[in-house]
């Protein structure tokens, strides 16, 4: 299907086809996609003192092969200062990009709508502590129709990891909070299962230690006790948690199955180095389930991200401290089977497939203070083509050498997209109402 | 494609979608909700965004506030084309919005407070006498009315309020395609001109609408809890 065709079919979107067409690097359901080739990978980049002008910033990289700035920076739009840029997300129609930081919990927001190729901060949001009721660190960005829907990590009393869910207008207008339930405080990530009505969250870890250098961290066995242990089962229409899970070991990103009657979603455990599944019973409720160490269960490698193909068979897990890749065919979900392994780099965040699942991005910077030092502290984006079974480099921008900083999180654009243009093989098909 | 044409091409999606054998997955999936329906009144609908009463224009011609709520109604807003050529996006809706018109024109309480608005964001194409054509094959048995706007400059902010967008396609030579794309929401608002719930179409179902509506409404009438089994 080519991008043309996506403008009209796929953005008068239902929550259904979507669900059952594509990833997309794990978007919200409500969201358009885009399901042919991307032109940009814009990237959330931390600044760092000292290189370049030490400011966080989105950084837009050109990623399709027939334009001329394929593999390049094409654009970078400094927020001034750092603030811990995390991660972030579109709005529901796409033409907003939210990025938060986790240290002063700012929210960015950019126009990546009128120029794609050069997309311009229009506004800052700095009311989200003090409208929120103290809910500091917002993670997740997922965007429902007409608001986004924010998972955050700590808050502003003791900044541990008692947290909230909080809603904002698309607008930018505070809407609501809702607090973790008790016995299971923690936030990190939020994802929707709308055909079911039911919300995932999981659960990380509070200001105090996200924000302190790994290694002190690690030694502080108190410290360390303070990490999530929990996902929580949601009714999504009310609001109100159903069910806790245990899933020790902090469960990090969630990612619901995507084809229909596929009534699953995985996670991955960042402190245990597991992967697992949440499974939805026969009488409506939910279990969690241990599906097996990712790497060498001796020693953990810190599975950071993930992302689930289109078709529900292959999940690429990223695993920061050995900076490897690995991906399950998943085909049977409650046994998963390494199907790759490949080393990416010294150390490895974030990984986003294109939604024809042709194409994944890497990214290396997990936390400022978190981030390996001297020739560790690789900082790139690495593009690959996947063909089902081997990963083949396209391309790599080094972050260091371009004096950017550290990239985190990744979103893909596209020019034909903002502009409304249809090819006109799909032009005719529309027409007729295919 | 001609008027009458791209009005009848709608009309068949809406026929599609309401008609008691579904050959459209969607149209199953749209027909009743897959999960249970939350009392009404027993969760909260915060106020998601605040829109001005635009003056936008009857079936008629004539001039005619969006809303026009007395204090103790609501509306339920949708935005469409009438040469949307999309099944899930516009006849969806309208195929939606058909039963909930029926589920409201049963009920005497509700249909003296819930009030329905179709709204053309193509004004250029849906002129007060196609929405009068849509009109008369949407059989309306409550208040629901067919707005469309004198000009696509007059219809802008009031897109820009609800948070609608509606894109004009082009082909290869930039020429207009005739077809927009849009992301399909239904929008529920309370006489304050409160935005209490925005819908996408894999979430739009009359029964999730009448419960929220009712939710909203208790607010203001505690009666209406009662109703809300029925």
């Amino acid at each position: 299907m080519r991008l043309g065709r996506l403008a009209c079919i796929l953005v008068a979107l239902t929550l259904t086809s979507a669900t059952s067409r594509a990833d997309e690097t794990c978007q919200s359901p409500y969201l358009p996609k885009l399901v042919g080739q991307e032109d940009f990978v814009y990237v959330w980049t931390l600044g760092v003192d000292g290189l370049g002008d030490g400011s966080d910033k989105l950084v837009t990289l050109g990623a399709n092969p027939k334009r001329a700035d394929y593999g390049k920076v094409v654009s970078s739009v400094s927020v001034g200062g750092r603030h811990e840029a995390h991660h972030g997300g579109f709005t529901d129609d796409r033409r907003q990009l939210w990025m938060g930081g986790l240290d002063d919990s700012l929210i960015f927001v950019f126009d990546v709508a009128t120029d794609p190729a050069h997309p311009k901060l229009v506004r800052t949001l700095s009311d989200f502590v003090a409208k929120s009721g103290g809910v500091v660190g917002p993670h997740t960005f997922y965007a429902l129709p007409g608001r986004m829907l924010i998972a955050a990590l700590s808050n502003a009393t003791d900044g541990g990891g008692k947290t909230a869910l909080v809603e904002y207008s698309t607008q930018g207008e505070y809407v609501r909070t809702i607090w973790m339930p008790e016995g299971a405080e923690y936030g990190y990530d939020v994802r929707v299962n709308a055909d079911l009505n039911r919300m995932l969250t999981s659960s990380f870890t509070g200001k105090n230690n996200y924000m302190r250098p790994l290694g002190e961290l690690m030694k502080d066995a108190e410290a360390m006790k303070h990490f999530g242990n929990t996902m929580v089962v949601w009714d999504y229409h009310t609001r109100k948690p159903l069910q806790t899970l245990a899933v020790p070991g902090a469960p990090l990103e969630i990612r619901w199955a995507l084809q229909p009657r596929h009534h699953y979603a995985f996670t991955a455990t960042a402190l245990t180095g597991k992967l697992w599944g949440v499974f939805k019973q026969d009488d409506g409720t939910f279990a969690a389930e241990d599906l097996g160490p990712i790497g060498d269960p001796k020693s953990p490698p810190l599975p950071v991200d993930m992302s689930l193909s289109a078709d529900d068979r292959f999940l690429f897990i990223a695993s920061f401290m050995d900076g490897t890749v690995r991906v399950f065919d998943v085909s049977d979900p409650h046994k998963p089977v390494l199907a790759h392994e490949q080393v990416i780099g010294k150390q490895l965040n974030m990984v986003s497939e294109s939604w024809d699942g042709k194409r994944v991005y890497f990214s290396s910077s997990l936390l400022a203070n978190w981030d390996k030092s001297g020739a560790d502290d690789e900082q790139f984006v690495r593009a690959f083509d996947w063909n089902g079974k081997t990963l083949t480099k396209r391309f790599e921008v080094d972050f260091n050498d371009a004096k950017l900083g550290r990239p985190h999180i990744m979103n893909f654009g596209s020019e034909d997209f903002y502009r409304g243009k249809v090819a006109a093989t799909d032009a005719a098909q529309l027409a007729r109402g295919e | 494609m001609t008027r009458a044409i791209a009005l009848l091409a709608l009309l068949a999606f809406v026929a599609a979608f309401a008609a008691p054998v579904f050959a459209h997955e969607e149209a199953k999936r749209a027909r009743v909700p897959a999960f249970a329906l939350p009392e009404p009144g027993s969760y909260e609908l915060p106020a998601i965004a605040h829109v001005a009463d635009f003056t936008l224009q009857d079936e008629t011609g004539a001039p005619a506030p969006l809303l026009d709520l007395a204090p103790d109604q609501v509306a339920i807003v949708s935005f469409i084309y009438t040469r949307c050529s999309d099944g899930r996006g516009c006849p969806a809706a309208l195929a939606v919005l058909q039963r909930l018109d029926r589920a409201i024109a049963a009920d005497a309480t509700l249909a003296a407070r819930v009030r329905i608005a179709t709204v053309s964001f193509d004004p250029a194409h849906d002129t007060p006498a196609e929405m009068a054509l849509l009109r008369r094959a949407m059989v309306p048995r409550s208040q629901w009315r067919f707005l469309t706007a004198v000009s696509p400059a007059a219809i802008a902010p009031v897109l820009s309020a609800f948070g609608q967008d509606a894109l004009p396609l082009v082909g290869d030579g930039a020429q207009a395609l005739g077809l927009y794309r849009h992301v399909l929401k239904v929008f529920l608002v309370d006489a304050q001109g409160a935005v209490r719930n925005v819908y996408s179409s894999g979430f739009l179902s009359p029964e999730l609408l009448l419960v929220d509506a009712r939710t909203v409404l208790q607010s203001v009438s505690p009666k209406l809890a009662g109703a809300a089994a029925r």
